[in-house]
């Protein structure tokens, strides 16, 4: 089931010169519960607002902040051209939605509501990304605690891969940080040795 | 005397929705009919209605508007289904028109160039839960339409649901004009849910309330009084359509239904009587359609001209006697506050009124309470 969206108490940055469009966003945006500050000018930080809106139209590389590793914030561009330049610059900035140009009232909402669960899933993208590459710089740790298990205890690979995995297991941690554990010692491993 | 003030008038009256877009019209022309003299009193102009009926098929409700519009109309009032209104609503922004849309519909909506006098979710659906789920539990089966009201409503009605700790027993659709509700009474039969929520329209919803009465009759269980049915757009219009006494016991949701017993009321049937005679009951969409042109000829007269930027300014800039009570619309929203009522269907094909609430302010992007039902409701069977 989807819940239904909800904006209350959020602050979107409108990167645009104030025009026709954006007095529409605005308007479209108190009734969602969201102030809204229209500024012609780099964003200074990506945490002064919820919500960034950018005019990819005009816009150029040092409008936005760079993205620190949180992605930023939802972008969505505000865009009337269909140069592809302007769609690639657009995407490049990490816009996930588009609203068109000139704005019509019922772009607003479902460009928001896109924009923000696409970041959301970006960001959840990106964190499960980290830990994998976490995981694969350390596989070299699992082979060599198999490797010490196996010696220590008469083991084949496989009985002493089981051993590491269920001891991970137990104690809700990755195999990979078991066997970095395991092999600086740090602890005894009742269960392994 | 002047050009006159035409009003376009943008309803069906054939196909499944038909009943009610003959309901809207009449209820339209009433309300043009009781303004004139007023009209040509105060701006020496007739009103003229210009009437376009495109027979239910969504194509020709664009080839409507723009009809109205060349014809000179700056003021529509019409259309029934959400797809209709949103096939017109970029030709009226073009043209800076003002559309006035009158019937309950799913939210989600807020346009600079319509009036919204029908209610959304927060006026309609939530309202009837609260006073549904303390009484027959948290666990229904959701009915609907297979196209966006319907998807909508039992959407929200699922997060309604699971915000109350209730759970959904079963969901299904049925195409428009789609009669064939065999295999949804068999489910119903078999999870038994506490009440059912109906957003079929039409034919669909008549047949699947002359089934849920064979099922009643069959099973009490099933019986309106331990497992109602509920809808948020059926009218007195539809009763008629609807075999003998099927749906006597069945509850729906609306801001105005027939048997309402205030003064406004009876001297607005008086009227309506005169005009229609005695025997036509006088549906929500009736009622609000007049409401709609009512206000839209009040804001033009006020405003001393039909420019819509004007008329939205009166709109928003007062309190409007009205059927539903003294009215007021939103600047921000361009909706309607508006009173709710739920009707239980009677032996004589009307509607008694159950449960009321003073006018609810319309509130289509559910930004403010969200969609928590208030916690002393939260009872779970």
């Amino acid at each position: 089931m989807s819940k239904t969206p909800n904006f209350t108490g959020w602050h979107a940055m409108i990167l645009h010169r104030a025009d026709t469009n954006t007095e529409r966003l605005e308007r479209q945006f108190g009734l969602l519960g969201i102030r809204a500050t229209c500024q012609w000018a780099p964003l200074a930080d990506w945490e002064s607002a919820d919500l960034v809106l950018v005019d990819a139209d005009q816009g150029w590389d040092d409008l936005l902040p760079a993205k620190p590793d949180a992605l930023g914030k939802p972008l969505v561009a505000l865009l009337g051209s269909e140069a592809p330049g302007r769609i690639a610059w657009a995407m490049q900035q990490g816009a996930s939605a588009i609203i068109p140009k000139p704005v019509a009232a019922s772009a607003i909402y479902p460009a928001l509501v896109m924009a923000v669960s696409i970041h959301e899933e970006r960001r959840g993208v990106a964190e499960r990304m980290q830990f994998l590459e976490e995981r694969v710089r350390m596989r070299p740790l699992v082979h060599a605690a198999v490797e010490k298990l196996r010696a220590a205890r008469g083991l084949d690979e496989e009985q002493a891969y089981a051993m590491l995995r269920e001891c991970a297991m137990r104690r809700r941690l990755s195999t990979e940080q078991v066997s970095a554990i395991f092999l600086g010692g740090a602890e005894p491993w009742p269960e392994v040795g | 005397m002047g050009d006159a003030l035409k009003i376009g008038i943008l309803y069906s009256t054939t196909g499944p929705y038909g009943a009610m877009g003959v309901d809207a019209r009449d209820g339209a022309m009433l309300a043009i009919e009781a303004r004139i003299e007023d009209c040509a009193r105060r701006t020496g102009r007739a009103i003229e209605p210009i009437f376009y009926d495109p027979h239910a098929s969504l194509g020709a409700y664009l080839d409507g508007a723009r009809h109205l519009l060349r014809e000179g109309c700056r003021h529509i009032v019409g259309t029934i289904t959400s797809a209709a209104r949103k096939e017109v609503i970029p030709l009226v922004e073009k043209h800076d028109g003002l559309l006035w849309y009158m019937c309950p519909y799913e939210g989600f909506e807020a346009n600079e160039n319509v009036i919204y006098v029908g209610g959304c979710p927060n006026q309609h659906l939530i309202p009837a839960f609260e006073y549904l789920i303390p009484r027959f539990g948290a666990r229904p089966y959701l009915t609907g339409a297979n196209y966006v009201w319907g998807w909508e409503m039992n959407r929200l009605a699922r997060e309604l649901i699971a915000n109350a700790g209730g759970e959904v027993l079963g969901e299904r659709y049925l195409p428009l004009e789609e009669t064939a509700v065999g295999r949804i009474i068999a489910e119903i039969e078999e999870r038994r849910p506490s009440f059912v929520l109906n957003n079929l329209i039409g034919p669909s919803s008549y047949a699947f309330l002359e089934a849920m009465k064979t099922l009643g009759d069959h099973d009490p269980a099933f019986r309106p009084e331990n497992c109602p049915v509920v809808s948020c757009d059926l009218m007195e219009c539809e009763l008629d359509l609807i075999a003998d006494g099927s749906a006597t016991g069945q509850l729906c949701a609306a801001s105005y239904f027939d048997m309402l017993d205030t003064p406004d009321n009876s001297a607005f049937k008086a009227r309506a009587a005169g005009r229609y005679g005695h025997e036509r009951r006088i549906s929500s969409v009736f009622a609000s359609a007049y409401t709609a042109v009512d206000l839209c000829v009040g804001a033009i007269l006020a405003a001393g001209s039909d420019e819509p930027q004007a008329v939205r300014r009166e709109v928003h800039g007062r309190e409007w006697p009205s059927l539903f009570g003294p009215l007021t619309v939103d600047s921000r929203t361009n909706h309607a506050a508006l009173p709710f009522h739920l009707g239980r269907i009677n032996a004589d094909n009307g509607f008694d009124v159950i449960a009321s609430r003073p006018a609810l302010a319309a509130d289509p992007y559910l930004t403010k309470r969200g969609t928590h039902m208030p916690a002393r409701l939260r009872i779970v069977s």
